[in-house]
């Protein structure tokens, strides 16, 4: 790694730090989004399809052999069934899909473990570790979760799925937390970030 | 625009695009006027964190980003010249020649060889009275139009076209002073 890598690894952390004093509201999806820029611009490019007027599920959950549990999202409804889904295979879940420009206010209870300071600790937290994002969906981690503990999933979704330099515009955002004890109900906000994208170098904010 | 620039400050996804668009222009905008690959690397990340600082003064389309940049990037020098960032608390979260490796510093010392004509050329117009001579150096040597370098001092385009007009009438047989844009 150059000179120039490793400085912007410090000055990112930086950046999170002061983010997390300014805006503590936006902190945890953005840290995501610190960590994984990559995979989002990956991610939004396979954005889920929406396939509305379908019989089909709107999810499948399997189960890996290594003890993790994959969430494939097909539609952003049945979030109810879904939960119970994850519960009888011994994982407390609490999803909510959001309407585009909104999102869940930041406070949803205590982050099993403290929430990520930087975005070099996000992979490392037990809500890192817990839930990813990978493709149209979730892999999930239930030695992360265990009892008291709840996974939080929020996802919202571009009805617009067309984006590019031209007309850059957020695709989809999700955020993945571990919940310690109590949650706290999802209090729908404006999300003013939501139509906060241009060609100014970032990527869609589909965190 | 103005809300936005400030977001480089706190998301560090737009830094990063922020970060990478620049450096190497800033590592360069340094080595014409530095000499030492630690001094060079210290001040990178010293211009960088200051970008940090005064993020929210940004206000322009991103067309004069690197105007900008080059204006906090000559603070930063000044700074570095009256020593005064040293005592700074932000230059020990983030010193950049704690980063270096020999690959790196051999790295740079290309970069500082490279630059060697430009650093005559600041010798040569280091006479000049300093308003004159920064506008000299941000046209003739950083390559900013006038109007980017008026942007990057802060001051009117009319006063810096009639500072370059001056300085270039004094020193017209330097090399590399009839460089650069009148744009």
């Amino acid at each position: 790694m150059s000179f120039e890598e490793r400085l912007l690894m410090e000055l990112k952390a930086e950046v999170a730090a002061r983010g997390a004093e300014h805006r503590r509201r936006v902190t945890v999806r953005r840290l995501f989004a610190g960590t994984a820029v990559a995979g989002l611009a990956a991610a939004a490019a396979v954005a889920v399809p929406l396939l509305t007027g379908t019989e089909s599920p709107a999810y499948a959950v399997t189960k890996n052999t290594d003890g993790t549990i994959r969430v494939q999202i097909k539609e952003f409804r049945d979030a109810d069934k879904l939960e119970a889904d994850l519960a009888r295979m011994g994982v407390t879940a609490d999803v909510t899909y959001l309407k585009p420009g909104t999102w869940c206010k930041a406070d949803r209870g205590h982050v099993a473990g403290g929430e990520a300071k930087k975005p070099e600790d996000w992979d490392k937290s037990i809500s890192g570790r817990a839930v990813r994002h990978r493709k149209a969906g979730v892999d999930i981690d239930p030695r992360y979760i265990g009892k008291g503990r709840t996974l939080v999933l929020m996802y919202t979704e571009n009805e617009d799925q067309t984006s590019g330099p031209e007309k850059p515009r957020a695709l989809w955002q999700y955020a993945g937390l571990v919940i310690e004890g109590p949650v706290k109900p999802c209090v729908v906000v404006k999300d003013p970030s939501w139509d906060d994208v241009d060609g100014g170098g970032q990527p869609p904010a589909g965190s | 625009m103005r809300r936005k620039q400030a977001e480089i400050a706190t998301d560090p996804v737009a830094f990063e695009a922020f970060y990478r668009r620049h450096v190497d222009a800033i590592t360069r905008f340094l080595a014409r006027r530095v000499e030492d690959p630690h001094t060079v690397a210290d001040l990178v990340a010293e211009v960088f964190v200051a970008v940090l600082d005064s993020a929210h003064t940004y206000r322009e389309s991103r067309g004069s980003e690197i105007a900008w940049l080059y204006g906090v990037a000559r603070n930063t020098l000044s700074a570095e010249r009256r020593r005064a960032f040293r005592e700074s608390r932000l230059a020990d979260r983030v010193s950049g020649r704690r980063l270096l490796d020999s690959d790196d510093v051999a790295r740079l010392e290309e970069r500082i060889d490279a630059e060697s004509r430009a650093r005559r050329a600041f010798e040569a117009i280091a006479g000049l009275p300093e308003g004159e001579r920064a506008v000299l150096e941000l046209v003739a040597i950083d390559q900013l139009t006038v109007t980017e370098a008026a942007q990057a001092l802060g001051i009117r385009q009319g006063t810096a076209r009639v500072r370059l007009h001056r300085a270039r009438r004094v020193l017209r047989d330097v090399p590399l002073v009839m460089e650069g844009t009148t744009g």
